[in-house]
């Protein structure tokens, strides 16, 4: 059974719909990577399995559990977490809080081990561990996120363009702490505008566009498919 | 994506430099420097003012000590105003009626207890008052959460424009006004009649009564206590940081709901504290909170809403203007020294002293 099951969801803003009967599935430790043209819905996609937006038909399914109706503070402790592409850091916060309140739903005394295990992959944070977060580059941020999701030790991490807006040279770290994340058995559902990149390291992958299913099959087949090369990969 | 911002960048350095002189001077008058040097200007101009009318200099003093302990009251009300503001991101018209409520349950305490209690130690109030106070926090604390259930979730849960929520609090500040006329009529009350209280003389020849020691104190305990749990508790890191970004906050697992009734009990029992001080340094009546509202918002606005340490600040200063004016203008007219200091961030910078 796959750790994550999206089930034929519908869902938009108001009543406009974006995401029209859209399925895709996580298994465990396994990156997927979701690729497709702006406004193909693939944000809409995070935020409906996050809880963030309420499917209006479909069904989505986390360790066998029906988490469709759920808030994102219940998502949260069945061990799913978000990084949203922007806004993803308390700014006034200082880095451990932040990574604090990345712990939130975990009782008190487990937070300092979780913590080094993040500095751990992250060396940098603990260097300007005190720094308020709105006071650091991009890169940095976008580390303060990833380490904050992963303050809950969850089986599934949603990243949102998480290499937007970063420098050539950060992507690179970046990416290559997905990896790492990964490596340590937490499966990866991301959303990228680099899609040639995630697509590398991906073991599977979905294209989407105009908010439907239009090809899936593992990284290396998209990369490799000419008409996806076409259309989403730029030639 | 990063070039583009590289030339964003650039186009605005370059247009800093193109700045006309105007555009300039209007840009060194917003900053904070500018507001520092215009409230201290207005401060110093009271100090003068006094001085002038040959109010003695022993006398500024004690109004400046009266003014650091009204500033005390007023902090603790505005602390729950920008807390409220940050948490829940809506001006709370009905705070002064909290701040009046506390006063008044307070009171009802005091008089239900058989015979009035000796003073304790150097203070005219006994522990009947101290009771009050521990009761009033409480349950006003619980009242301000009771009307967020009742009135304010059901707009969040709408989204609901701001300007709903700013309307809504004002019916509740006139609703919570009228329980008090309804119960309490609208005489004068004293919490105890006829009591002496003489004043401390301290060193400088400020002269205080106890009574006005014990207010400071007990402002700054809570404000301490505040400033510990907003920095150190998991409810207070979480506090601050639904106020920095909800969304996140929900996103980390935060379940926003529990943190924003926590923010309304909190802000309730600390104006309540304001309100019985308030009461115990002059009397109660039932515009006693309404009065403070314009003080509390001057000092909210002053120290950047939504910062608590700015309210403390703004509500320091606040308190010394008002107090040094009551020198050589009727105490009446205290407001309307505080609209001043409003007008003055208002103009120069409505992001207040704390703005990032």
């Amino acid at each position: 059974m796959p750790l994550l099951t999206v089930d034929a969801i519908t869902c938009g803003y108001g009543d406009m719909e974006v995401l029209s009967e859209v399925s895709a599935t996580v298994d465990q430790s396994e990156i997927v990577s979701v690729i497709g043209p702006n406004g193909a819905g693939k944000s809409t996609l995070m935020k409906a399995v996050f809880g963030l937006l309420r499917p209006w038909q479909g069904s989505i399914t986390f360790h066998g559990r029906e988490i469709s109706q759920l808030e994102p503070y219940d998502i949260v402790k069945q061990g799913m977490c978000y990084v949203p592409q922007v806004d993803n850091v308390f700014t006034e916060l200082t880095v451990d809080e932040n990574l604090e309140m990345g712990a939130y739903t975990l009782p008190e005394r487990d937070v300092a081990e979780r913590r080094d295990l993040v500095f751990e992959l992250f060396p940098r944070l603990k260097e300007r561990r005190g720094q308020d977060a709105g006071k650091m580059s991009g890169g940095e941020r976008q580390m303060v996120a990833m380490g904050s999701a992963l303050m809950l030790n969850p089986s599934l991490i949603l990243l949102d363009e998480p290499s937007a807006g970063l420098s050539p040279k950060m992507v690179d770290v970046i990416f290559e702490r997905i990896v790492r994340v990964n490596e340590a058995g937490i499966a990866i559902l991301m959303v990228e505008q680099n899609a040639r990149e995630s697509l590398r390291l991906a073991h599977r992958g979905y294209v989407l566009a105009n908010g439907e299913n239009r090809v899936d099959g593992t990284g290396e087949a998209l990369l490799n498919d000419p008409e996806v090369g076409r259309l989403y990969l730029g030639g | 994506m990063s070039e583009a911002s590289e030339e964003a960048t650039q186009a605005v350095r370059e247009h800093r430099d193109e700045l006309r002189p105007g555009e300039r001077i209007r840009a060194a008058l917003q900053s904070r420097a500018a507001m520092v040097v215009a409230i201290a200007i207005v401060l110093m101009l009271l100090f003068i003012l006094a001085w002038v009318q040959g109010v003695g200099i022993e006398r500024i003093a004690s109004l400046t000590a009266w003014g650091i302990m009204l500033g005390g009251i007023i902090a603790l009300g505005a602390i729950g105003l920008t807390l409220i503001y940050g948490v829940v991101k809506f001006p709370n018209f009905s705070h002064g009626a909290m701040v009046t409520l506390g006063a008044y349950i307070a009171f009802a305490v005091v008089s239900a207890m058989p015979g009035q209690s000796a003073g304790l130690g150097p203070f005219s109030f006994g522990w009947d008052l101290v009771l009050g106070l521990l009761v009033a926090m409480p349950l006003v604390g619980l009242v301000a959460l009771a009307l967020d259930r009742v009135v304010y979730r059901r707009l969040r849960r709408q989204h609901s424009p701001l300007v709903l929520f700013a309307m809504a609090s004002l019916a509740m500040a006139f609703f919570l006004r009228s329980m008090i006329y309804l119960i309490w009529g609208s005489d004068f009350h004293f919490y105890y009649m006829g009591r002496p209280n003489p004043a401390l003389h301290l060193p400088l020849g400020i002269r205080v009564q106890a009574d006005q020691v014990f207010i400071l104190g007990l402002a700054v305990v809570l404000v301490i206590a505040t400033y510990l749990l907003l920095e150190r508790t998991r409810m207070g890191k979480a506090m601050r940081a639904t106020a920095n970004n909800p969304e996140l906050a929900q996103i980390r697992g935060i379940n926003t709901e529990r943190v924003i009734a926590w923010t309304w009990i909190m802000s309730g029992a600390l104006a309540a504290a304001g309100g019985v001080m308030y009461g115990l340094m002059s009397q109660l009546r039932p515009e006693m909170g309404f009065f403070l509202l314009l003080p509390m918002f001057a000092a909210v606005i002053m120290g950047t809403i939504g910062n608590p340490r700015g309210a403390l600040v703004g509500a320091m200063i606040v308190g010394i203007a008002q107090q040094l004016s009551s020198a050589f203008i009727n105490p009446a007219y205290g407001p309307a020294v505080a609209f001043v200091l409003l007008v003055i961030a208002l103009l120069l910078r409505p992001q207040g002293l704390f703005a990032r």
